[in-house]
Parts: structure tokens; C-alpha cells; sequence
């Protein structure tokens, strides 16, 4: 393995990554600062009624509503590091949510039997582990079928999962003919809202409806670890950043993108389980865009379209930035037409800066 | 980037004064007609109000966007929350949240599916469902009537699925039907989903035109995929006088479209009067006045007769 395969972070004064916090710090100040001038606070809490130094509420939500499709971008950076892309994971949450919920579903709401029942009554009631099982093995398979495409019939990855994102939206339209699939058993909405935090710390540490977001934290740092430490993240490398120099040094890469475009679709997957888990409810048209906010999450994170070059820090700070922005937006009050154009200038402003990077990488040499 | 947010941070800046109550709002999407009609009967009561300030937030047909935006607007502290929600089966964790936090909301529009078990602090606007499917029904009969076509062919187009409005009047036609009210025979040829897009029913339409079925009559869930029905068949060449089409909405385009005499009935909801009764409820809640747990905006027939009093109206 040569220098050029490893992650480049290494080798720079600056990691890119700093870049990113410092953004991700300035732009928490700026919207800090423009609550202060409306009289609020965005992060500190200026209420009587709530104790606190900070706003408990907006904390938590700043890095809640990212958790989800902050899943999924783990995935996605993956992909996109080994120089591939998937378009298919908003669809694969969708079809998941709906067939894993399916498998969740309680017998009897208030008395009367479930009106939106998608089985008869033996398959109700059903231990946690089941719906989550099944839910990982959709996953799986979807993610399966996009690596095969890519690595055995050389389509390029936009095509093949592009083709993904079609079929899988249609399996969640078809499974139960467009309905809504609800009412949970209290164990599968646990999964989500209960509190595990509070579990295993014995109470100390409170966190009721927290579970998405360690989800995130420990997938996160199992994945940035296995990039950083393990032979699978430098195979990543390797591949992104020369693919026919990998093949050369030996590396299976057909073999090796199965397994990142499998892992991708488990980690949809898994956003797909905490998603429904937490809004109760699975619809078919669940996960609309998310594969675009995961993609853009990580771009923001300064890992490069082009391939070899990111990390799932760089992600998660950039996933922090748009549920800083979000909440910001709301805190600020900015009309909502605003929003989504400011969001869309974020997008491609972070595209810019990191070609911008990488011209200036090459002219150094 | 930063200059970006800047100037975004100065534009909402200007716009907002010194407000007494804030009032958070999440609309299931901007791009719809109708809802549109509702936030800005919100937006205009608010501006004649002084201390009032909306925050309308658009949570784009995604539940868990919507339930975010509830917990944003908890974590910025606001007086009360209206929600139209996105899917009426996901409301249950939106009022939890709300009730934790011990802030007022006031669903909009769309029947939640915990409506019988709303906490103290929890209302629903809207109009009574079964009435729009009835009226529009029965006036489709009466005209089929009128022409003598007492054994009428029918197609039904319906909204979104996982929508109770969709499923309500959709159980009205058949209501009717099976009522014997009717005075003729409607056979339903097909019933599909156009999800209240225009352009998903003039697609319908068109495949419906394409298998050459004749037939009497178009009952649409709403205006809009009445009007695309519309767009499609007179792509196709058809006389919109020989074919009775109904709406339930009765927005602006739906009565041009009726005095240029393509759609025959639509039922007025009153879009604006459902978004100023969901600011008034949430307002009242958030003081700590009580209010009625079911708040009804009246339905009301539009035919070609009285339209002309509708057009100001929506």
C-alpha cells in the first residue's frame, strides 16, 4: 500500500476535516448571533421555566432530525469513496419501512383489531428481533443486487441504482397497495422512543427519544474506524482513488464493491427501522430525497464525487450543518421559501470550496 | 456561504417585528393548491392581528420532516403549534411531543387519527368529510337524472390513499350508491388513485380514454384531479357537455372551469375560514381559553347556478 492510497488527512497540516467543524462552528455563531439580535438565543436557554444553561430542546433536535438520513450517509460515503454513488437508498427506506413494519404490528389497538393490519393474527405480536431481522435482510438483498449490477455487469452505479431507487419505491407501493402501515408494538416504537441512554447509564443521563442519534454516534464510529484502521477501509481507498492499480496490487474489487453497496444497504436499512420506529407509522412514500440529503451531507463533509478521498467525520460534521441550518432557519423565523434556496446555495457553495481544494492539491503536487 | 446566510438572516430580520405570540405552523406541502388557500387565510388573519408572528414551515409530504419541525418549534419555544399533517395515521407522535412540551396544537384540514384521544390542550379544524363526498355524489346524480341517464357509467378518481379525506369521500360515493338517493344506477367502471395531482389524473384519464369504455360521468376527489380528468379529455377531442364531471374543493382554477362549463359540481370548503378558525383555536389554547376538541367549517354545493358568489371566495 503506498502513500497515495491512504487517506490523505493524514499527510496535510490541516485536516480537511477541521475545515469543515470550523464551517460548522461559524455557522452556529452566525445563526447565534442573529437570535441574539431578535432578542432569543438559539443555543442557551432564556426561559424561566426551564432550567438549564443551554436549550435542552434545541440541542437534541439539531442532531435528531439529522440522525436518520445521517445513517444513511455513513452508507453513502462509503459508496462514494470507492468512487461509486447510490441514488437508491431513499427508495430502499422506503421499501424497508413498509415491509419491516409489516412484521411489527400490534393484534389489538384500544380493544378492536388493528385497522391498518397487513397480516392475519399469528403474525402479530411479533418479538422486536423479527421486523428488525427482516427489515436488515431487505436491506441486504437490495444492496446486494446494486453491487452485482455494478461490479459484474460494469453499468455505471448511477444507472444500476438508479434502477434501484425505481423498483424499490415500487415494492413499497405495492406491498400494501399505497396504505399507511401503523400501530406498532410498543417494543418495535421503543426501538426509537424509548431510552436506552437513561438504561444504561441507570438513569443518570436521560434520553428519551435520544436512540437515534447514539444509533448514529456508534455506527458512525464503528465505520470510521473500520476506514481508518482496518484492511476493508484501505481497500476503500485504494479503489477510489485508482481502481486499476488496485486490481493490479491484487485487491478483488468486484468482490469488495458487493460488500460496500451491501453495507450501504443495511445502513439504509437501519434508517429505514429507526425512522418508522420513530414517526410510529411506515408509508410507501417514505424517504423521498433522503439519498439526495445523504449524498449532499457528505460532499458538504469533503468527500469527493471523484472518489479516494473523505471520511465518516467529515460526514457526520456535515449532516451536523444541515440540522444546524434547519434549526437555524426556524429559529430565525426566515420564511420558508428562503430556506430551501439557501440550503440548495450550502449544497452547491460546499461543491465549489471542495473542487476549489482539489485543483489547489494538484497544483501543489 | 456565510454572505448567503447573511443576507437570508437580514431579509427575515426586516420582516419580523416585536411579537407577543408565536404561533408555529407546518403544512403538509407548499405546492398544493388548496393548502395554500388555508396558510394564507392563516397568514392574512395574523397580519390584522398586532402581536401576533407566524412561522410557516414546509414539511414537503414527509412525515418525519414534520414531526421535526414540531420538535423545532418546541425547542424555539413557541405559544401554540397548528399542524396540517402530511399522513393522518402518523399523528399520534406529533401530539405526544406537543403534550410533553405542554404546548397547545391545533391540527388543520385533515382528520388525525387520534382525534377521540386529543390531550386538553388539542384541537381539530376542519370540515365535516362525509358532506363534501355526499353533496358532490348526489348533484352528479340529479344531472344524470336531469339527461335521463338512469343507468350511468362511472369513474372514480381518488386521492392519496393513506389520506382520510380520500377514503371518506371515496365511502360516500358508495354510500350514496347503495342509499337508493341517487335516483339512477351508477356502475363504477374503474376507481384509482391520482393522489389529488392534476397531473397524475390527466395521466389516469388518458389511460382510462385509451380503452375506448364509454361512459357518463367523472367523481374526483378533488378539483384538481378533476381538472386534469378534464385537460385529458379534451386532449382527447371530447365534448365536455356530454360528460358530467365533479370536484370537491371549489378552488379558483375549478370555478373558471365552471363557468367556461367543463366541470359541473364541486363542493366548497372553505379553505381560508379553516385556516383562520385553526389560528383562532390555537391562539385561544395558548392563552389558556377552552375550545371546542372538533371545530366544523361548513361544506356548501357550487353549480354553473351560484358560482358567481364562490369566485370571491377562495
Amino acid at each position: 500500500m503506498t502513500a497515495a492510497m491512504a487517506p490523505r488527512a493524514q499527510s496535510r497540516a490541516r485536516p480537511p476535516e477541521l475545515n469543515i467543524f470550523l464551517a460548522l462552528v461559524l455557522i452556529t455563531l452566525v445563526f447565534e448571533l442573529l437570535n441574539r439580535w431578535q432578542g432569543g438565543s438559539f443555543l442557551f436557554n432564556t426561559r424561566d421555566n426551564v432550567p438549564g444553561l443551554f436549550n435542552q430542546a434545541r440541542l437534541q433536535i439539531i442532531i435528531l432530525q439529522v440522525s436518520i438520513t445521517g445513517i444513511i450517509a455513513i452508507g453513502v460515503t462509503q459508496v462514494i469513496i470507492i468512487g461509486g454513488i447510490d441514488l437508491s437508498s431513499g427508495s430502499i427506506v422506503g421499501a424497508t419501512a413498509m415491509i419491516s413494519m409489516s412484521f411489527a404490528q400490534v393484534a389489538l389497538v384500544n380493544g378492536n383489531p388493528n385497522p391498518k393490519a397487513i397480516f392475519g393474527p399469528e403474525l402479530m405480536d411479533l418479538p422486536v428481533i423479527v421486523p428488525i431481522l427482516v427489515g436488515l435482510a431487505c436491506g441486504i438483498f437490495a444492496g446486494l443486487i446494486n453491487g452485482l449490477l455494478i461490479a459484474y455487469t460494469k453499468i455505471p452505479p448511477f444507472i444500476a441504482t438508479l434502477g434501484m431507487m425505481v423498483s424499490a419505491r415500487g415494492v413499497a407501493k405495492w406491498w400494501s397497495n399505497g396504505n399507511p402501515i401503523s400501530f406498532p408494538t410498543d417494543s418495535f416504537g421503543a426501538l426509537s422512543n424509548g431510552d436506552f441512554l437513561g438504561w444504561i447509564t441507570f438513569g443518570a443521563l436521560p434520553g428519551q427519544g435520544l436512540n437515534p442519534v447514539l444509533l448514529f454516534i456508534a455506527l458512525a464510529a464503528l465505520f470510521q474506524l473500520a476506514l481508518t484502521y482496518t484492511l476493508y477501509g484501505k481497500r476503500c481507498y485504494a479503489i477510489g482513488s485508482n481502481e486499476e492499480a488496485a486490481r493490479i496490487s491484487g485487491i478483488n474489487v468486484a468482490r469488495h464493491k458487493v460488500l460496500v453497496y451491501a453495507i450501504a444497504g443495511s445502513l439504509a436499512a437501519f434508517a429505514a427501522l429507526v425512522l418508522c420506529s420513530k414517526n410510529l407509522t411506515a408509508q410507501s412514500g417514505m424517504g423521498v430525497m433522503y439519498e439526495l440529503d445523504a449524498i449532499a451531507m457528505a460532499v458538504i463533509g469533503g468527500v469527493s464525487l471523484s472518489g479516494g478521498r473523505g471520511s465518516i467525520i467529515g460526514t457526520v460534521i456535515g449532516a451536523l450543518i444541515f440540522g444546524v441550518i434547519i434549526s437555524g432557519f426556524t429559529s430565525i423565523r426566515l420564511d420558508a421559501y428562503y430556506q430551501e434556496m439557501v440550503k440548495g446555495a450550502i449544497i452547491v457553495g460546499a461543491v465549489v470550496l471542495d473542487q476549489w481544494r482539489q485543483r489547489r492539491r494538484a497544483l501543489e503536487g | 456561504m456565510k454572505k448567503y446566510l447573511f443576507a437570508a438572516g437580514l431579509v427575515s430580520l426586516m420582516s419580523t417585528t416585536a411579537m407577543a405570540e408565536t404561533i408555529g405552523v407546518s403544512m403538509a406541502r407548499f405546492d398544493d393548491n388548496f393548502l395554500t388557500v388555508l396558510r394564507n387565510g392563516m397568514v392574512k388573519q395574523a397580519e390584522g392581528m398586532t402581536d401576533v408572528t407566524l412561522q410557516v414551515e414546509d414539511a414537503t409530504d414527509d412525515v418525519a420532516k414534520q414531526l421535526d419541525q414540531i420538535n423545532n418549534f418546541i425547542a424555539s419555544g413557541v405559544d401554540a403549534i397548528v399542524v396540517n399533517p402530511v399522513d393522518t395515521s402518523a399523528t399520534q407522535a406529533m401530539s405526544d411531543a406537543a403534550a410533553a412540551a405542554n404546548i397547545p396544537l391545533v391540527y388543520v384540514n385533515r382528520q388525525p387519527i387520534n382525534v377521540d384521544t386529543l390531550p386538553d390542550n388539542q384541537a381539530f379544524v376542519a370540515s365535516n368529510e362525509v358532506d363534501s363526498g355526499t353533496l358532490e355524489t348526489l348533484e352528479v346524480c340529479r344531472l344524470l337524472v336531469a339527461e335521463g341517464k338512469t343507468d350511468a357509467h362511472i369513474y372514480v378518481m381518488m386521492g392519496q390513499l393513506s389520506n382520510q379525506a380520500a377514503v371518506q369521500r371515496t365511502a360516500d360515493i358508495h354510500d350514496v350508491m347503495a342509499s337508493g338517493n341517487c335516483g339512477a344506477t351508477l356502475n363504477i367502471i374503474d376507481e384509482q388513485t391520482a393522489n389529488w395531482s392534476r397531473d397524475e389524473a390527466q395521466n389516469l384519464m388518458t389511460n382510462w380514454l385509451s380503452t375506448n369504455t364509454p361512459f357518463d360521468a367523472v367523481i374526483a376527489n378533488n378539483d384538481e384531479m378533476a381538472l386534469g380528468a378534464i385537460q385529458a379529455m379534451k386532449a382527447a377531442g371530447i365534448d365536455m357537455a356530454t360528460v358530467i364531471v365533479g370536484g370537491v374543493d371549489a378552488t379558483q382554477d375549478a370555478l373558471v372551469a365552471m363557468q367556461a362549463g367543463d366541470l359541473d359540481a364541486t363542493v366548497f370548503q372553505d379553505a381560508a375560514g379553516q385556516g383562520a378558525g385553526a389560528l383562532d383555536a390555537a391562539l385561544k389554547l395558548a392563552k389558556g381559553e377552552a375550545v371546542d376538541q372538533k371545530v366544523y367549517i361548513p361544506f356548501l354545493l357550487v353549480t354553473p347556478d351560484n358560482v358567481a358568489e364562490f369566485l370571491a371566495r377562495n
